[in-house]
């Protein structure tokens, strides 16, 4: 993992001395609240339904243990006991109080963390695919390539005031699991025949009021050239982007209404100013990066274990679970472990301060001490040993951490929505629990295999509804929580925008109409191996539409 | 006409609060039983004691609710709002030792 140098610790710390400066002089009276907004949302700090709101950045999603017990430590004594991770791989506390913030951006800056980039109109948190370094099908590891783009983006002069908030994110593998075609900015890295490396840029993806998948306008960019190719994008956005419409603000609009291929040129041209300045990257500067992510340790291990064989088969709960939330790994012997952060018994991404303690116990005893958060709001282990699997399943089992339902009905993203989120028109958590509740039958999750299902509490779409095999949306009709279903979307390589499939259902019909569209899968698919998602593409909306409306 | 009653947020602790008076003057609980109601062409007072709390630095972002009284006490119209003034419908993970107390109204 990146460790700080002694600027970015001097500039971390003069960061939250000035803001503890701006916090003190908001609570005296000689700031106004329009003056200290700008400021505090440059830090993460948002005013939401409740309470304050504060956004920690867990870049590309790779965190100690020592930064989750800080974690834990933040929860415990400054919030009420837990947190939540969200979908850009980030952590989020509920009710801190304005007058703590500085102490915990003070405890975050200890162990090289910060809520910087996780709230204003500026590059945000780059994410990316919680299986990078580790992954089987990996073509390169994308965390260097993150990490360049956070040293570049932080605290960039020209891109702090942008027309609205910038997303990129990264994936080094043939399967996405970073979902890059939804975001402003998405990056494949990829191998020429002859094994060159290079990069596939995406730009203009994006969910919320008006989805669109990101358009390739580079087909293979030298990573020399990733940062002076993302100023040049940056620019012609920060140039052309509308500042007078807050709902056609993002990129994916300015691509869309420009053209792809004149955008393309737009941006051809300015990369030819920028192009060999400074930024161009060299050799020793990938490869001082790329010092930062070596391989751990790893013991020469065979990928057959005669106990782990032994239990998969005397444990049939085991069988389930690691049949489910594991990972295949580069290395054998080895395993990536999904913990699940959808239980039945907590919110969806939730976790609290004694689960993060104990996964950090857990990270050291099984796995490097390294963990990772997932888009999907679900944590990893990334490097366990076969032979631990069992163990390590135990103990997950009594954190309620272990449920075996990863990319499964119930392995739900849902966004915090009107239970917390100030722009939220209809609870998410609440249609989270009740799915949860209804389909908590192993087999018959197991049975429909491979689906997703996103629920957003409204149109901004933080629960990524548009890209979920079955995407919910809460939206406020006269006064009623109602329920919009759109069907078709992935978030993967295959990334396609779910559509409305009806008129929306209330709260207690929402369950049951997701039910029926299951039925209509299972009773249509041509075999078990067949998905949700490729069975619907293949018998369009017309028999789920049947079912649902008559 | 609507019954109305005050809200916004606490400066320092960010919860939600809400206007009230007593024999003293004005003040702001967190408690929505205790918030002081006006008809909607009768809030102006109610408006502007909550302008100049905002003034004071005591609360931010205020704005009014529409309300209606029950034998339960005061309830607003909108379910929004009625999240606001209860805390999330949901159970909240608990941890063992967590040093904030909960302090929201019933």
């Amino acid at each position: 993992m990146y460790q700080y140098s002694q600027d970015d610790h001097q500039l971390l710390q003069e960061r939250v001395s000035q803001f503890r400066d701006q916090v003190s002089r908001r609570l005296k009276g000689d700031l106004s609240e329009d003056e200290f907004k700008q400021q505090r949302l440059r830090n993460g700090l948002y005013l939401q339904l409740h309470a304050y709101m504060l956004r920690v950045a867990v870049p590309y999603g790779l965190l100690s243990s020592e930064q989750m017990r800080t974690l834990a430590h933040i929860a415990r004594t400054y919030d009420r006991g837990y947190g939540h991770f969200s979908t850009r791989q980030n952590i989020q506390y509920n009710w801190p109080k304005l007058e703590d913030v500085p102490k915990i951006l003070d405890d975050l800056a200890a162990v090289e963390m910060h809520a910087i980039q996780t709230s204003g109109n500026c590059i945000r948190n780059t994410t990316s695919d919680p299986l990078a370094g580790v992954a089987r099908d990996e073509i390169a590891d994308p965390r260097p390539y993150c990490e360049l783009i956070r040293q570049w983006s932080t605290f960039h002069p020209e891109f702090n005031f942008l027309p609205r908030k910038f997303k990129i994110a990264v994936s080094g593998a043939i399967h996405d699991r970073a979902a890059v075609a939804v975001h402003d900015i998405g990056i494949r890295l990829i191998k020429k025949d002859a094994g060159e490396l290079g990069l596939e840029i995406y730009v203009g993806g994006g969910l919320g009021r008006t989805p669109m998948i990101g358009k390739l306008i580079r087909d293979f960019l030298p990573p020399h050239d990733m940062l002076t190719y993302l100023e040049a994008i940056l620019r012609v956005y920060n140039k052309l982007g509308r500042r007078d419409n807050l709902y056609k603000a993002r990129i994916k609009i300015l691509v869309h209404e420009t053209g792809e291929e004149k955008f393309r040129e737009l941006v051809e041209a300015e990369w030819q100013e920028v192009k060999e300045s400074k930024l161009r990257l060299r050799d020793e500067d990938i490869k001082n990066i790329q010092a930062h992510f070596k391989d751990p340790d790893y013991e020469n291990l065979s990928d057959f274990d005669s106990d782990f064989d032994k239990e998969l088969i005397s444990d049939p709960d085991f069988a389930k679970w690691a049949d489910n939330n594991l990972e295949l790994h580069k290395q054998d012997g080895y395993r990536v472990v999904y913990l699940s952060l959808k239980s039945k018994n907590q919110p969806t991404g939730d976790v609290t301060a004694d689960q993060m303690d104990a996964i950090a116990d857990l990270a050291d005893k099984y796995s490097h001490g390294a963990i990772r958060s997932t888009h999907r709001q679900n944590l990893v282990l990334s490097d366990v040993r076969l032979k631990d699997l069992h163990s390590l399943w135990g103990e997950l089992k009594t954190l309620d951490l272990a449920t075996p339902n990863y990319n499964h009905l119930t392995d739900i993203i849902s966004c915090p929505g009107m239970d917390y989120c100030a722009l939220a028109t209809a609870r998410s958590i609440p249609i989270a629990q009740a799915l949860t509740e209804r389909f908590d039958t192993y087999d018959y999750v197991n049975d429909l295999g491979d689906i997703s299902l996103n629920i957003s509490g409204c149109i901004n779409a933080c629960g990524h509804h548009h890209v979920a095999n079955i995407g919910i949306l809460g939206v406020n009709k006269k006064g009623v929580e109602v329920y919009q279903i759109t069907l078709g979307g992935s978030a993967r390589e295959d990334a396609s925008i779910g559509k409305i499939i009806g008129p929306a259902f209330t709260a207690d019909k929402i369950v049951q109409a997701i039910a029926d569209l299951l039925d209509v899968y299972l009773e249509n698919r041509e075999d078990p191996e067949e998905t949700f998602l490729t069975a619907y593409r293949r018998l369009g909306p017309a028999p789920f539409k049947e079912k649902l409306y008559g | 006409m609507t019954l109305q009653v005050y809200t916004a947020s606490l400066l320092k602790e960010g919860l939600v609060a809400y206007l009230c008076i007593d024999t003293e003057g004005s003040y702001w609980s967190t408690d929505l039983n205790k918030a002081a109601t006006a008809e909607t062409d009768q809030a102006e007072t109610l408006k502007s004691l909550a302008e100049q709390a905002e003034r004071e630095n005591i609360v931010i972002a205020a704005y009014a609710v529409d309300v209606e009284l029950t034998e339960n006490g005061t309830r607003p119209l909108e379910n929004r709002e009625r999240i606001r003034a209860y805390g999330p419908t949901i159970t909240l993970p608990q941890s063992s030792d967590t040093k904030q107390a909960i302090v929201r109204a019933a």
